[in-house]
């Protein structure tokens, strides 16, 4: 283990994958509750053209360039959609589905074109697609961690703001927040955002890097504080899972592994995050369930004991399955083990019979007159 | 203040000539308002009539086509501090993470400016209007547990914490059970009675004559506006609700309930 944390592609890696998982964990989390998620979407596949510019431009494979080129086209796309929605009728989603279908043409163009280009040879520039962890080079990492730090500087300084903007626009408006300038910054991040998985995660799946530890997160959390912070931490231990196993194996693509590892923390989250999670709803309407039974069987059992003027009336099981449709053992084992029915013998012939306890007596009439204070 | 910059300065709100239009369709045409200090104002109107726009474009949130806005003789830019605003329920994701303090914390946003977090004393301020609003006992909690009453009565929080001179409402009493309505009302008449300006948008009208002193009729121009018993007229509703009236009338035309029962209900 040490000496492969002595291994320089790998260190880069590590490092690479917590820039990355950080940024887009942070900033993922405001473009999720803002509603944005497709916008990440287009703005990652529009970032193919402006790598392929990049490269065009610096005339070979340098990070710097290529990101600069990718910003930009991001960038360009979200202007685009937000004049198709402006300035005519067409919903968010139509113009989304639009750009992102045209700036990925254009990129698959553009990248085509380039390997036919005898420049080709250092190229590598489809790596770009899918991601390459161990193509990460320490230069490279330069541009991740300031691209980093000044998303988490923006962050930090307009926090209120941003979190006033994105919980409640109409408001934000009202007390002189610029809120389209807002908007425009809160944009331009999620483009940078998706400009920071590029190297390590490629196009065609950064955008579920911006979406999925957001996604995640908000399953745990009370607070947009605790939300962020836990984002970066997915972000992070995904992105480092997948960089490891892709690193390591060498011949598995990056960005699934990675996209593979954050969903897997998603489908936990939707699962058994506390309070959300869907097993957690199962879990409380089967109590519900179980005990809403109880009470109707005891109803009965006290509806009986009232018909045949006889509070230790002896009901037969079987006469109790029959009038709810289902077994009710279960239920009248249960209610025996809270004191409120017990075990009585009838008839021998007969089989199992049960009878209400004084303290059943007591929770039966409790029931039926919570029932018949809400019909009155 | 340059006293000849001021424009009806005796006017708590002041709108001439509004034109507001969506894809060149009219929302507001050529509206004239005005609302003295110190009432609580209904503004009443069909679906479609231009409230929340008239109290959007005010606060500068819709960009009006022409006409102009002044609060107590100001354009709204230099009064905003005074203003205090809760927008429709509805206009927020309420499933966004965070508490009910936190959100009237956010009524402080406006006066603490850029960069200046909000400190202990915007933390108390937020938990006296809490209380002021019954819900001291929520501030920790999640908003997307609070019912829909319980939301709106943090938004009002939120607005109190602005310490405003003039208040516009948009459907404050939307959705929400009686018990919140009685709690809201209250804490506007009390605004009121404090000299506080309030511009209600409102959708029942049988609750217009037990709530508010001051009434504005709207459906896209200006039907009638003044003091409510002088504006709540038969004629001036079937002015601005046409053949809507005839559901109307029959429950807002009854003989006026003798006016304590009312006022029970109202503020019980």
């Amino acid at each position: 283990m040490l000496e492969l944390l002595g291994d320089h592609t790998v260190q880069n890696v590590i490092l690479g994958a917590v820039f990355l998982g950080i940024t887009a964990g942070v900033l993922g989390s405001f473009a999720v509750l803002r509603q944005q998620s497709l916008l990440g979407d287009t703005l990652a596949h529009a970032a193919l053209p402006g790598v392929c510019l990049g490269f065009i431009i610096a005339g070979g494979r340098e990070l710097g360039p290529i990101l600069a080129g990718a910003l930009f086209t991001a960038v360009a796309a979200a202007l685009l959609v937000l004049a198709l929605t402006r300035l005519s009728r067409l919903k968010t989603d139509a113009a989304l589905g639009i750009a992102l279908s045209f700036t990925f043409a254009v990129g698959v163009v553009l990248l085509t074109y380039i390997q036919g280009t005898p420049d080709a040879s250092q190229g590598g520039l489809d790596s770009f697609l899918f991601g390459q962890a161990a193509a990460t080079l320490r230069s490279d990492l330069w541009i991740m961690g300031g691209i980093m730090l000044a998303s988490l500087a923006l962050v930090g300084a307009f926090w209120k703001e941003l979190k006033l903007v994105t919980f409640d626009p109409l408001f934000a408006g009202a007390i002189g927040l610029p809120v389209v300038l807002l908007d425009v910054v809160l944009t331009a991040m999620i483009a940078l955002a998706v400009v920071i998985g590029l190297q390590m995660v490629g196009v065609v799946l950064m955008a579920s890097m911006v979406i999925a530890p957001a996604v995640a997160a908000r399953q745990w959390v009370k607070r947009l504080e605790h939300m962020v912070i836990l984002a970066a931490a997915v972000g992070v231990a995904a992105g480092l899972a997948g960089a490891l196993v892709s690193a390591l194996g060498r011949n598995l693509a990056t960005g699934p592994l990675i996209v593979l590892a954050a969903s897997a923390i998603v489908v936990v989250s939707i699962l058994v995050a506390p309070g959300r999670g869907l097993l957690w709803e199962e879990a409380k309407r089967w109590r519900e369930r179980r005990s809403l039974r109880g009470r109707q069987v005891l109803a009965t059992l006290y509806e009986l004991a009232a018909h045949h003027r006889d509070p230790r009336f002896p009901t037969e099981a079987g006469a109790l399955d029959a009038y709810h449709g289902l077994e009710t053992g279960a239920v009248l084992a249960r209610l025996e083990r809270q004191g409120l029915v017990r075990r009585a013998s009838h008839m021998p012939d007969e089989g199992l019979h049960w009878t209400l306890t004084d303290r059943g007596h007591a929770e039966a009439r409790r029931v039926l007159a919570d029932v018949g204070g809400e019909a009155a | 203040m340059d006293a000849q910059a001021l424009h009806e300065p005796d006017l708590a709100l002041h709108v001439e000539d509004l034109t507001v239009s969506y894809h060149g369709k009219p929302v507001l045409w050529d509206v004239d308002v005005d609302v003295p200090p110190g009432v609580m104002a209904a503004v009443v109107g069909p679906n479609g009539a231009g409230k929340s726009t008239l109290i959007k474009s005010v606060l500068g949130l819709v960009k009006p086509t022409a006409g102009h806005m002044r609060l107590f003789g100001r354009p709204y830019a230099e009064a905003r501090r005074e203003v205090g605003y809760v927008p429709q329920r509805s206009a927020v994701d309420w499933d966004f993470p965070t508490t009910a303090l936190d959100v009237v914390t956010m009524g402080r946003y406006g006066h603490l400016g850029w960069l200046r977090r909000p400190g202990r004393r915007e933390r108390e301020r937020a938990l006296a209007a809490l209380d002021r609003v019954g819900m001291a006992d929520f501030a920790d909690r999640q908003i997307s547990q609070l019912s829909g009453g319980q939301q709106q009565r943090v938004f009002l929080a939120r607005a109190l914490v602005q310490d405003a001179r003039v208040y516009f409402l948009d459907e404050p009493m939307a959705g929400v059970d009686a018990p919140t309505e009685r709690a809201i009302v209250r804490i506007l008449k009390d605004l009121r009675d404090a000299g506080r300006t309030l511009v209600v948008v409102h959708h029942d009208l049988q609750t217009v004559r037990d709530y508010f002193d001051w009434l504005v009729i709207l459906n896209v121009r200006v039907v009638a506006q003044g003091p409510v018993e002088e504006v709540y007229t038969t004629d001036n509703l079937r002015r601005a609700y046409g053949g809507q009236i005839a559901l109307i009338e029959r429950a807002a035309f009854e003989p006026a309930p003798a006016a304590p029962v009312a006022s029970t209900t109202a503020e019980g």
